[in-house]
């Protein structure tokens, strides 16, 4: 045993007694709790309101792809930052991979701070936020796994493709039936985090994404996963295909969307 | 002396040292009969948690094997199992006549059944893919305050104890990262322990 100073004795119990009562959640149970704080439920769809809320009178217009968080929260705020800058940036797009562990603590963090975006934002979910009780989370947090909009006469599909962590196979049928109606937009963009041509989809898997694209005039194939930039056509058919870096450095890529073109800028901060 | 030995080594002197604890001051009880049972609300291991435990090292060290049980109703998932060891350490012991008081520290090491989660890889990964991800380690920092009954034939003594804690990945994610805040990591739990 040994004899802590009156002085630091009164400081530690002070700071303890601090701590205690600034903690955001006075008890937890379990890493693994599911329990969404109600604020911040629902999150898809509030922010595809905000989405349909923008007036735009023109063609052109470019939204961010931010992919691969895990744990790198400094540098996503980081680039929060910066898009929250560039005006011209109307929404975000998250690809994916908001959480290393899918822990409830991961989300709630991730939430705050995207709560500093003075935009939209929605999110695809990766394989990442379908581990521990990720899936459900999600659920809650943001809302469902499939779903697409419109903005400015573009056609925007979000697709859940986990395969390993989800067990179940990508759900071709729905994605199929939302390309349906892709003549009536200028632009069709899918986003999915794992790229077709990488580790989780087999060649079946792969051989029906890629006809999908083509057949139904998507411009372009946007993925996180591979933690890297490419940019580019694949298979040699119509289709192109962007896979935007993870947050380990600062980076994101602004989709330019004009007329019936788009072009993409890598951001490196 | 190679690493083996010098862990046998240590775990005779341990032993022996727990044993000759238990020969002279609990006369009566065998070795493996543990000193005190324990309830605790909280702490990142179950909603309520319950097990027993063992004094070691002279009153140093506070060692107990607990479940823990997080009903569906406050997961919002399934129900949660979590086995626990929990070691706790009384910094110093205060006594103010018949109460001692005492700052606590200490740590748990935390194993959760099903949910996503795992010890060992399922085969559909590559190797290397996730690290095993049902483990979980907790620090804590608190108070406890020990009474001995009066009368000691059911029971000898409770504590009474209050901690502030955290899980490894929050604390691992606050020292790389300065957006995640220390008061978004910590919370709070409550026990109690009870002497036979």
């Amino acid at each position: 045993m040994y004899k802590l100073h009156k002085f630091n004795k009164i400081i530690i119990s002070f700071n303890i007694l601090l701590l205690f009562s600034s903690c955001e959640k006075i008890f937890e149970f379990s890493p693994y709790e599911a329990n969404v704080n109600t604020e911040f439920k629902n999150t898809t769809n509030k922010n595809l309101q905000l989405i349909n809320d923008i007036q735009l009178n023109s063609d052109t217009f470019s939204f961010a792809f931010v992919t691969d968080n895990h744990y790198h929260y400094d540098n996503l705020r980081s680039v929060i930052d910066d898009i929250n800058k560039k005006d011209d940036i109307l929404f975000v797009i998250f690809g994916g991979d908001i959480a290393d562990q899918a822990l409830l603590k991961e989300y709630e963090i991730f939430y705050n701070i995207m709560k500093n975006l003075n935009k939209p934002y929605l999110t695809v979910i990766g394989n990442h936020d379908y581990n521990s009780n990720g899936e459900v989370v999600y659920k809650q947090m943001f809302g469902e796994y499939n779903y697409s909009f419109e903005f400015n006469h573009n056609k925007f599909v979000i697709f859940d493709d986990v395969v390993w962590e989800s067990n179940k196979n990508p759900d071709f049928d729905w994605l199929s039936t939302q390309l349906t109606d892709n003549a009536l937009f200028k632009q069709v963009f899918v986003v999915a985090h794992i790229p077709p041509f990488t580790d989780q989809f087999d060649s079946d898997m792969e051989q029906a994404y890629r006809l999908l694209m083509q057949e139904n005039n998507v411009q372009l194939s946007i993925h996180g996963h591979v933690h890297s930039y490419s940019f580019g056509k694949v298979y040699n058919d119509s289709v192109n295909y962007l896979t935007v870096p993870w947050l380990k450095k600062p980076t994101y890529c602004i989709i330019n969307v004009f007329d019936k073109a788009f072009d993409i800028e890598l951001v490196a901060l | 002396m190679n690493k083996r030995n010098t862990f046998t080594l240590f775990a005779i002197l341990v032993f022996t040292n727990v044993f000759a604890n238990d020969t002279t001051l609990i006369k009566v009880k065998g070795w493996y009969v543990p000193d005190y049972t324990k309830v605790q609300f909280a702490g990142n291991i179950g909603l309520l948690s319950v097990g027993f435990g063992y004094q070691f090292l002279n009153n140093h060290l506070y060692s107990e094997l607990l479940y823990g049980y997080v009903p569906a109703s406050i997961s919002k998932t399934e129900v949660i199992h979590t086995i626990t060891v929990k070691n706790t350490f009384p910094i110093l012991n205060k006594e103010f006549k018949t109460i001692t008081l005492s700052p606590i520290t200490g740590f748990t090491a935390s194993f959760e059944t099903g949910n996503n989660s795992f010890l060992k890889l399922p085969d559909k990964y590559p190797s290397g893919y996730y690290s095993p991800n049902a483990f979980h380690f907790t620090i804590f920092i608190g108070a406890k305050v020990h009474k001995n009954f009066i009368n000691q034939k059911i029971m000898r003594g409770v504590d009474l104890y209050f901690e502030l804690g955290s899980v490894d990945t929050y604390i691992w994610y606050t020292v790389l990262s300065k957006e995640v805040k220390i008061n978004q990591i910590f919370s709070s739990a409550i026990g109690i322990n009870l002497y036979f």
